[in-house]
């Protein structure tokens, strides 16, 4: 994917300017029933202008249908959705004339070609095709040379990314990603990163979903994490790791132990197995290291190494759906 | 009022309709004509006149709307049937372009399908045999709603439907018969009772008539009962659909 053609481009956009400080997005109390399943359950959610927000959870969590909900393609049960201040119910097309959705499932019009596409597009938004424009995002990318092929003849990849194309031809200041690398290899996915933190600069709005933790820790400002409809946390990267994060110290010794030295075990310390380890683990910022280390010495252990490790976001992402079975030792 | 969100899709679905021209022109023309030539031209001659009109003159009219009311709801259907089933119909549900100029453009350009069609049978028609029109303004405003209403009929049968089959179901077993047997070939004075009075039962039969007595000047039933008929169709559809755009679960969950 070409870097850069995007940048210089105005798209001669008019949008209703948002007030300062106004959020991008703001969900309050929004719940969704599919008959008695409960998709979302009075989910409250504020988005920031010009921040990446990462909405993360396992399959069925209710990431799509929340993106649903504000793109209006799906009608929330309860609750309100504003987009830059503009409540979805009373100004539908205020709010969707400021969103670009890309969409999860992979979808192509097989009477019309890349460029028509595109054109469709920007007419559907109100805004008179713009060839120069719809050339730089082709170029972007990196589908040029298909500009007159059939969308029917384009590759998955290639319809991934005219999938992406379609929803930001027309400039949207708030946009969706429903899980935008699923299937897609590792270049282009690296690609689409470095396109997204493009459109960041720029000051676009990104709400993404996706299912790789390493995708929402290199792009995302923020992270929510959904679980059967609820959205349990939200926070940056620091601030999760901060309250579910762990420092785990192994002491490696020079002899095997039978038991565990008195007054260790209170403060947290536990032996393993074959007695040649010994296992601190303590909440970030919670630690006696000191007090530990004292009783080590003073029980005569001699120690031949310690090793250290944190926790990955990962493992934050599984503790917080409560999942996880400890961390690995 | 999103102008350029409604021409774009005007011209759109034109364009879709344009790009398969031989299916959704050429094939419903052929298929036409094929008729006149078996049923006109060769056995018409041999089929009595109805109140002083020959039978090519009196079944020409009929043929028209035939190929009028088929492919106005077969352009409708299957252009938000195919973006419902590719999942291209998402582009215009996040769209900020209002129901009415959705249902206006897609109607439109199902409009102008169906006239394409039938000013091409009217005009072979004409070259064989010189059938004219007696009342060009009423056959030009008959065709045009007539179009309108079974495009706002195909556009409430596509939301609803989910199989391909849905849809077949309502052309083979609901529009087919009900316009074969609506005076496409006959007049239904020639009936006997009681298919005479069920035929009246019929809203195409009021629609072909209609069309018809602005062709010869001969109609079945009143002319205006079958000018209140189509254009109370086409109230009633049109708000159905608009409800249907606004409100089915179909469309948004």
């Amino acid at each position: 994917m070409a870097e850069g053609p995007l940048e210089n481009l105005q798209s001669g956009r008019k949008l209703d300017a948002a007030p300062p400080g106004c959020p991008a997005l703001r969900l309050v109390g929004v719940t969704k029933y599919y008959g008695s399943l409960c998709a979302l359950d009075r989910v409250d959610l504020t988005v920031r202008q010009g921040e990446i927000f990462a909405l993360l959870g396992p399959n069925g969590a209710g990431k799509t249908t929340l993106i649903s909900i504000v793109a209006g393609l799906v009608r929330p049960t309860a609750g309100s959705v504003e987009v830059f201040g503009y409540d979805l119910k009373k100004h539908p097309m205020k709010v969707r004339a400021s969103i670009g959705l890309v969409p999860q499932e992979i979808n192509y019009d097989p009477f019309f070609s890349v460029n028509e596409v595109l054109r469709f597009m920007m007419g559907y938004f109100g805004l008179k095709p713009d060839q120069k424009r719809i050339d730089a995002i082709l170029q972007a990318f990196d589908l040029l040379d298909k500009k007159h092929s059939n969308t029917r003849a384009l590759s998955g990849g290639m319809k991934r990314r005219l999938l992406i194309a379609k929803a930001l031809v027309y400039d949207p200041p708030l946009v969706f990603l429903d899980e935008p690398t699923a299937g897609v290899d590792v270049e282009l996915r690296e690609e689409l990163w470095k396109y997204i933190l493009g459109l960041k600069k720029k000051g676009t709005t990104i709400v993404l979903t996706t299912h790789y933790i390493h995708e929402a820790e290199r792009l995302s400002d923020r992270i929510g994490v959904l679980d059967k409809g609820r959205l349990v946390r939200v926070g940056t990267r620091d601030d999760l790791l901060e309250e579910f994060g762990e420092q785990v110290l192994l002491f490696e010794l020079e002899r095997p132990v039978e038991q565990l030295p008195h007054g260790l075990a209170e403060l947290g310390v536990t032996r393993q197995t074959d007695g040649r380890h010994l296992v601190y683990r303590y909440r970030n910022g919670n630690g006696r290291l000191n007090e530990v280390m004292d009783l080590i010495r003073s029980s005569g252990l001699s120690v031949r190494e310690i090793r250290d490790r944190h926790t990955q976001l990962e493992e934050v992402f599984l503790k917080i759906l409560g999942r996880a079975g400890g961390l690995p030792q | 009022m999103n102008w350029i969100g409604f021409e774009t899709l005007l011209w759109k679905e034109v364009k879709r309709f344009l790009k398969v021209f031989g299916q959704t022109v050429i094939s419903p023309v052929i298929t036409t004509l094929l008729y006149l030539v078996v049923f006109g031209l060769s056995l018409g001659n041999r089929l009595p006149t109805h109140e002083g009109v020959g039978y090519v003159e009196f079944l020409v009219p009929g043929l028209v709307m035939l190929i009028i009311i088929n492919n106005a709801f077969m352009n409708t259907t299957s252009s938000l049937f195919i973006s419902k089933l590719q999942g291209t119909l998402v582009d215009l549900l996040v769209a900020p372009i209002s129901n009415v100029a959705v249902l206006t453009a897609y109607v439109l350009a199902a409009v102008l399908r169906s006239l394409l069609c039938a000013g091409a049978v009217v005009a072979a028609a004409w070259l064989a045999s010189g059938v004219t029109m007696r009342f060009p303004l009423q056959v030009l405003g008959y065709a045009f709603l007539v179009a309108v209403s079974f495009g706002l009929l195909g556009i409430g049968t596509a939301i609803l439907s989910d199989k391909f089959e849905q849809l077949n179901l309502v052309l083979t077993f609901v529009i087919t018969p009900l316009t074969f047997l609506g005076g496409v070939f006959y007049s239904i004075e020639v009936l006997p009772e009681p298919w005479k009075t069920i035929s009246l039962f019929n809203p195409i039969l009021y629609m072909i008539n209609g069309f018809r007595h602005g062709f010869v000047g001969v109609s079945d039933v009143a002319p205006l009962l079958g000018l209140a008929f189509v254009v109370g169709s086409c109230v009633v559809l049109a708000v159905w659909d608009l409800w249907l755009l606004a409100h089915s679960r179909k469309l948004r969950p």
